[in-house]
């Protein structure tokens, strides 16, 4: 198993952003996660990522204990997170920024020293050329597009070479064309290379289409957790029914 | 919970007639009103001679002195001025930048070694620049004669302090999330700082240490009164000889030179941003 959450919950101050959920993915697996806005999609891939500790149960990440996997080289080694806002540092040529993903693996002095002169460049190639942007490479971070950034952090997620992405809204800030290229290279990626891929989608279409299996969220519960070809209309609607909808709007109000 | 939520914060505060802020403008208001009474108005005012001397000194603004041997002079100290300046802010970058590091906790991980790094540095830079340079200046030519490296130092030091805390500050200030993200790759706190902070925060670095470069030239200007040589040094002798139209050469030397700072600062900043 990649992952496995033990009776997992997680609150911040009062209020509860996960309620008590057990899951396990296996190595290899495709998961989507869909749910309304506020429902603990975003808390339950921090956890995966090992961005954010239970308040209460275990996770455990290829096998050990998160407790004991502090971010550091060998959390790096397991999981790769791709943040909704990318956090990319716009000044640097993206080069660096996808170099930024060997980092763990790097001593001091070359990291100093690859800044000047970029070291292991033919991987920065490999993983720019992979993502469709072979020719930004020393272009500043800050001047590309949207989408372009986007593949930068791909990029690095590339060469940082984690056994599991986990992506966070990959494609909230995307237009629908470009929402299905990028999911297209994410899940082929995982596919190709034999990586988990866990990522939260707002859109119940394209998860049916580029995922192997779904797991709904509805305010902080698990709403179901099923094959992407056996999720129903059914299943989407309770997901997001308007009478509770209302009830999710004044919780969201009240915070 | 109610909806919609009650609209505390639009209501105007009431403002009570007498806080804190206003008893002290009362007081500073006061205080001011009481030194103009302290004055001795009257015709003593301004010493006699004194309407001359300014009539003189202004009158001079449109004759400098531009004779070749004195503008060879006047450059040959704009020279040592401006030599004084980037020797003593290479001096304070050498010094700051890493005490700056340090004292922005960056590179501590335990928030007990944290606070004692960075308060330990915070020290240090705050005595370097709680003594002024002119003070400094007076240690070192006692320490080491009237030689250009305690004119160095003396320039050093204290800038060195004031670029430590300033630098502190701007990379203590950096956007979190892609310092997390560069951890979550594996980063230590060393490289977090080579590929995070210090690029985030290069353009307000550069910013800053130019804009002290240019106080450095006035600086360097002034230490030279100490007996140091330079525009200042020149500017006395011109002074006490009242020879006022070699001051204004000197002047538009000195201006010349915060100029010229300010144009390359702003070429290098074009080019960062570009």
């Amino acid at each position: 198993m990649m992952f496995v959450l033990d009776a997992v919950s997680k609150a911040y101050g009062s209020t509860v952003a996960l309620h008590p959920l057990s899951l396990a993915v296996a190595r290899g697996e495709t998961l989507a996660v869909v749910g309304p806005s506020g429902a603990g999609k975003t808390t339950l891939l921090h956890l995966l990522g090992g961005v954010t500790q239970p308040s209460a149960g275990a996770v455990w990440i290829a096998g050990r204990p998160l407790a004991s996997l502090p971010p550091g080289r060998e959390l790096a080694r397991l999981v790769g997170v791709m943040h909704q806002q990318l956090d990319l540092v716009p000044h640097l040529a993206a080069v660096h920024n996808v170099l930024a993903g060997r980092l763990g693996e790097w001593r001091l002095l070359r990291s100093l020293v690859s800044l000047v002169a970029p070291r292991e460049i033919e991987r920065a190639l490999a993983a720019l050329e992979r993502v469709g942007i072979r020719d930004k490479l020393y272009e500043r971070t800050a001047r590309l597009s949207g989408g372009e950034q986007q593949r930068v952090a791909l990029a690095r997620l590339l060469v940082q070479d984690p056994a599991a992405i986990v992506a966070d809204e990959p494609v909230a800030s995307l237009d629908p064309a470009r929402a299905e290229d990028l999911l297209q290279l994410l899940t082929g990626i995982a596919r190709d290379d034999g990586k988990t891929l866990v990522a939260s989608l707002h859109s119940i279409q394209l998860a049916r289409r580029y995922f192997a299996r779904i797991v709904g969220l509805r305010r902080g519960r698990l709403a179901f957790d099923l094959p992407a070809a056996a999720v129903s209309q059914a299943h989407v609607d309770r997901l997001y029914d308007l009478d509770e909808r209302a009830d999710d709007l004044a919780t969201a109000a009240a915070r | 919970m109610t909806w919609p939520p009650r609209q505390r914060a639009s209501a105007t505060p009431r403002r009570r007639p007498l806080d804190g802020r206003g008893v002290l403008t009362l007081l500073l208001g006061g205080a001011f009103a009481w030194s103009l009474a302290t004055v001795p108005w009257g015709p003593d005012l301004v010493h006699p001679g004194g309407e001359r001397a300014i009539a003189q000194l202004l009158a001079a603004a449109l004759r400098p002195e531009l004779s070749p041997p004195f503008l060879a002079l006047a450059l040959e100290a704009s020279w040592r001025t401006a030599a004084y300046a980037v020797a003593g802010m290479t001096v304070a970058v050498a010094i700051g930048l890493p005490l700056g590091v340090v004292a922005s906790g960056a590179l501590a991980r335990g928030a007990l070694s944290r606070l004692g790094a960075v308060a330990a540095t915070r020290g240090l830079l705050a005595l370097l620049r709680a003594i002024h340079e002119l003070v400094w200046a007076w240690l070192f030519v006692a320490a080491l004669g009237l030689s250009p490296l305690a004119a160095i130092l003396a320039l050093g030091l204290p800038y060195a302090g004031v670029l430590g805390r300033i630098y502190a500050g701007l990379l203590g200030d950096v956007p979190e999330a892609p310092l997390r993200a560069l951890r979550a790759s594996g980063a230590s706190e060393w490289q977090v700082l080579l590929y995070g902070r210090l690029p985030q925060a290069l353009p307000d670095l550069l910013s800053y240490t130019f804009y002290r470069f240019e106080c450095a030239i006035r600086s360097a200007a002034i230490l030279s009164f100490v007996g140091l040589g330079g525009l200042g040094y020149q500017m006395q002798l011109a002074l006490d000889d009242l020879r006022y139209g070699e001051l204004w050469t000197l002047l538009a030397c000195l201006v010349a030179l915060v100029v010229a700072v300010d144009l390359w600062s702003g070429e290098v900043r074009r080019r960062l941003v570009a």
